[in-house]
């Protein structure tokens, strides 16, 4: 980040956000071409709108991610967040259907508002007792939302278990949502997802560059104690960070609840804060806190999805067994790229002493293991994976070790 | 004889800036040689040459006739080079034996620790720097004094027989410095070199044999302490010879702004039982109180509590025009045209990720809301006038806070509450750490301020400051106010006494 502009300010895009675009940019560009069936320009539709949907989600809870992250905290509870708010929304419409309604197809305007407003407060609710843990009870934010991650979905599941109970007279561990306006959003979900995530980023860009809370927020961040003593009501400004944490989780939790016409408290969005924490740290939000911005957010989950969607499209393989692995090494490569400057300044090495001696073969290991099963989806290399994955692995040990001794040599 | 380590032509350039430029100056074997220059001056980036910090420079270094080249840290503790930071590095979780041995640990037989071992020897260490701990107390419970001394124990374990010593008497009590001094005594008889850096003129004159002066990375001159005095090596600092600030013309005093009446604040768990106890003073529009007392006197725990921001425990009266006030937080005290500038600069005061702009407009940042949203025009207009009357020196608004020097930091903060229009401002120490041509700038914004009808409270761990600057001192001794003196009264022998108990 281009340290003379502050963070959140000015029209022009800093040098983070400009590499991150680029970087979206060429994986898009790549996919494109690499792909055999060239799916994003002979199904550019379809495709966009997968991506779209899918960056809109995460997007909306990166948002709020970054907000708790810019504030200088951190909100690991996103995902079980989700799942209460869908569980509450999904409950609210069981309890205004009618009796015996078990597809939930009965409800009405009102009981929608309720249940739409009830899942917004539940959001309030976590938020607020999140702050209430941080700033009265002085748990590190890391602990107080690890608690709330844990015992969350629990309390959403026990919710749904004593409320069918109590309404049909049998346990559910699911709620089933046909509600015709709930269908109606599932159907319109690229559109209305893609609407409300714009909408957001725009509301939360403007709130952290040009409000006095914004300001405040990467005060609190950047210097807790200072912000304190120059009047700045921190426990006030935390309340906001982590309940609008908290809420945009609880919309995320509505259309994912839409979507798969489901509030099924003890599977849905079961990681999901590691993915938005992961979005809003490539988009350049520094965990230190006071640093990060909205368009580094937004592009940072576009990157994040638009990356998942290539590897699946390239090696044919189901895109969330490998996500957890692009997630992982997409954000230890951004973080990476931000400090190689520091790197050359300093003269420090990446593979100094015997540490970066044993990292070499474990890089190798790890390198040739994945190149070998995920050409298993690939035509023209079945039957041939083992011999694949060894041709990588002993490739990459050689790039390393030619690096170790260029770098050997510069040092003496 | 040859110098133990001497300098020849050394050079050290940071983009954009001549941190070190040509100087070449040696340092004798057993000698106290004290390096004196303001901040900015290279002093900092010697030292990180010489301890191994920074590897690449231009020039030489001697070490013992032979060119060092250091990799590292250390290469530079196994050449006998210690230094002790004037942030402590101590790890505090650990026992003060563990951080003496810590990388080195001593062994038994069968590989496990040998904790007696190294307590017994930590132990003795320690007794021969008069510093009285059991070795196995925990490192983060010591108070600075002994830490500082545990700094000094690893660097003797080490064998280190070059000693570089980075302020080492700035968060010391009177009769921890005294102990210091006894401790550098003893180890020049051991032998050691000790390089000094202080930019406190009494402690240069009271230990070093001779005095080196840089400024703006040059070497202007080294020279031997009988030739010269505080008052010439002040002025190769700066440049010039610095008048004294005094500002004698006359105040005009106005009415009575703030009472504090009895205040005790508790303090649980401590021998004493107190931070403060029953403190009364009062501060009139227009004049500047200065207060005096060592460090942990309980100077910053009364700032604090006026401005709502310390311990809410306490008991006793606090009145602001006449009301009786009690702030739970320093948005109230903001409110009431209080202000405080907090001691700490770095950890209390400014915002590294904000620029100067933002962190100026911090106290009224909602006067540049146009629509509910700031306005980045208005902004710029808002802090362009206290950036202008305080003097703050800086390419623009939007440059980096953290790439001003100290000085320009602390007219920044200052400039941040002006924008709050305060009645009475609360100056905790402000001048610690900044170099001598700023201070001069800022105290004479400091007796304008107050001409202009603000109530000041200034601290000072500096009695000239206070001397110079308040129309009338109190003296705070362990939590209690011991003495008030007028301007004509006070001598710094007798606030010096008032604040020793003596």
């Amino acid at each position: 980040m281009n340290p003379s502009v502050i963070p959140g300010r000015g029209w022009r895009l800093p040098r983070h956000e400009l590499a991150l675009l680029a970087a979206t940019v060429a994986v898009f560009v790549v996919t494109g071409w690499l792909d055999p069936n060239h799916t994003y320009v002979t199904n550019w539709a379809e495709s966009s709108e997968i991506i779209l949907r899918n960056t809109a989600l995460l997007g909306i809870i990166a948002l709020g991610a970054a907000v708790v992250i810019i504030a200088g905290g951190i909100d690991l509870s996103a995902g079980s967040m989700v799942a209460f708010s869908a569980t509450t929304c999904g409950l609210i419409l069981m309890v205004c259907s009618e009796p015996g309604d078990k597809r939930l197809v009965t409800v009405g305007p009102l009981g929608i508002a309720a249940a739409i407003g009830g899942a917004m407060a539940s959001g309030l609710l976590v938020g607020t007792l999140h702050t209430w843990l941080i700033t009265s009870i002085r748990l590190p934010p890391f602990i107080a939302t690890l608690a709330t991650l844990v015992g969350l979905r629990s309390f959403a599941r026990a919710m749904c278990l004593f409320v069918t109970k109590e309404r049909w007279g049998s346990e559910s561990q699911q709620i089933n949502v046909n509600t015709p306006f709930f269908s109606w959003l599932k159907e319109h979900n690229v559109v209305i997802t893609t609407g409300t995530f714009l909408v957001l980023a725009i509301l939360t860009w403007l709130i952290l560059s040009r409000t006095v809370l914004g300001r405040h927020l990467y005060a609190l961040g950047g210097n807790e104690q200072a912000a304190r003593l120059s009047g700045v009501r921190t426990d006030n400004v935390k309340w906001f960070a982590y309940c609008f944490g908290s809420l945009t989780s609880a919309l995320a939790g509505i259309f994912l609840m839409a979507d798969s016409s489901v509030a099924q408290p003890g599977t849905l969005a079961r990681g999901y804060e590691l993915n938005a924490i992961a979005a809003a740290v490539v988009g350049g939000c520094s965990l230190q806190g006071g640093v990060g911005t909205v368009p580094g957010t937004v592009l940072g989950a576009l990157f994040l999805r638009l990356v998942i969607d290539a590897v699946s499209k390239l090696i044919k393989a189901s895109a969330d067994v490998y996500e957890g692995m692009i997630v992982g090494i997409i954000v230890a490569l951004a973080v990476t790229l931000t400090q190689v400057g520091r790197f050359s300044r300093t003269g420090r090495t990446l593979f100094a002493g015997g540490r970066g001696l044993a990292a070499i073969p474990t890089i190798a290991t790890f390198a040739g293991l994945l190149a070998m099963m995920s050409s298993g989806n690939v035509e023209a290399f079945q039957g041939r994976t083992g011999l694949v994955g060894t041709a990588v692995g002993m490739a990459v040990l050689a790039a390393l070790a030619v690096i170790r001794w260029l770098e050997g040599r510069r040092t003496p | 004889m040859t110098p133990i380590i001497a300098f020849r032509g050394v050079g050290k350039r940071f983009p954009g800036v001549v941190a070190l430029d040509h100087v070449s100056f040696d340092l004798r074997q057993g000698e106290c040689h004290a390096i004196c220059g303001e901040n900015g001056a290279g002093k900092s980036t010697l030292m990180k040459l010489l301890s191994g910090v920074i590897t690449e420079h231009e020039g030489e270094i001697l070490i013992r006739g032979e060119p060092a080249a250091f990799r590292g840290t250390r290469d530079a503790e196994a050449a006998g080079i210690a230094i002790i930071h004037q942030e402590l590095n101590l790890v505090e979780q650990l026992s003060a034996a563990a951080n003496i041995y810590l990388g080195r640990e001593q062994r038994t037989p069968l590989g496990l620790l040998d904790d007696a071992a190294m307590e017994r020897e930590a132990a003795a260490l320690l007794a021969e720097l008069e510093c009285p701990i059991d070795p196995r107390t925990l490192a983060g419970t010591l108070r600075v004094g002994d830490q500082q001394l545990l700094e000094i124990a690893k660097a003797l374990s080490l064998s280190s027989d070059v000693l570089i010593m980075d302020e080492p008497t700035s968060a010391l009590t009177e009769s921890e410095v005294a102990r210091l001094d006894r401790v550098i005594a003893r180890l020049r008889r051991r032998g050691v070199t000790i390089l000094y850096i202080s930019h406190k003129m009494d402690e240069v004159f009271r230990l070093a044999d001779r005095i080196t002066v840089l400024r703006d990375g040059r070497h202007v001159k080294t020279v031997d302490r009988t030739a010269t005095s505080p008052r010439e090596v002040t002025g190769w600092m700066v440049g010039r010879e610095i008048a004294d600030h005094g500002f004698h013309g006359v105040r005009s005093r106005g009415p009575q702004v703030l009472e504090v009446r009895r205040l005790t604040l508790p303090w649980p768990g401590h021998p004493r039982g107190y931070r403060l106890e029953n403190i009364s003073l009062a501060l009139h529009a227009g004049e500047i109180l200065g207060v005096a007392g060592l460090m942990g006197a309980g100077r910053t725990e009364l700032l604090e509590t006026i401005f709502g921001a310390g311990e809410p425990t306490w008991t006793g009266e606090i009145v602001v025009d006449g009301r009786p006030v009690r702030f739970t937080h320093p948005a109230e005290a903001c409110a009431a045209g209080i202000a405080m500038v907090p001691e700490d600069r770095k950890r209390l005061g400014i915002f590294p990720d904000l620029d100067v702009a933002a962190n100026v407009s911090l106290c009224g940042l909602r006067d540049a809301v146009r629509g509910g949203l700031v306005s980045r025009n208005r902004e710029e207009a808002l802090v362009a006038g206290p950036i202008r009357e305080t003097g703050v020196k800086t390419s623009g608004p939007h440059a980096v806070i953290t790439g001003l020097s100290g000085g320009n930091q602390q007219k920044c903060i200052i400039g941040r509450w002006l924008l709050a229009k305060p009645r009475i401002l609360l100056l905790d120490d402000p001048t610690r750490g900044i170099d001598v041509g700023a201070k001069a700038e800022l105290y004479q914004l400091i007796d304008r301020l107050c001409r202009e009808g603000m109530a000041v409270i200034l601290t000072s761990s500096e009695l000239p400051e206070l001397l110079s600057l308040a129309d009338r001192i109190v003296v705070l001794a362990d939590g209690r106010l011991t003495a008030e003196f007028s301007r004509a009264e006070a001598t710094e022998q007798r606030i010096l006494e008032a604040a020793t108990g003596g």
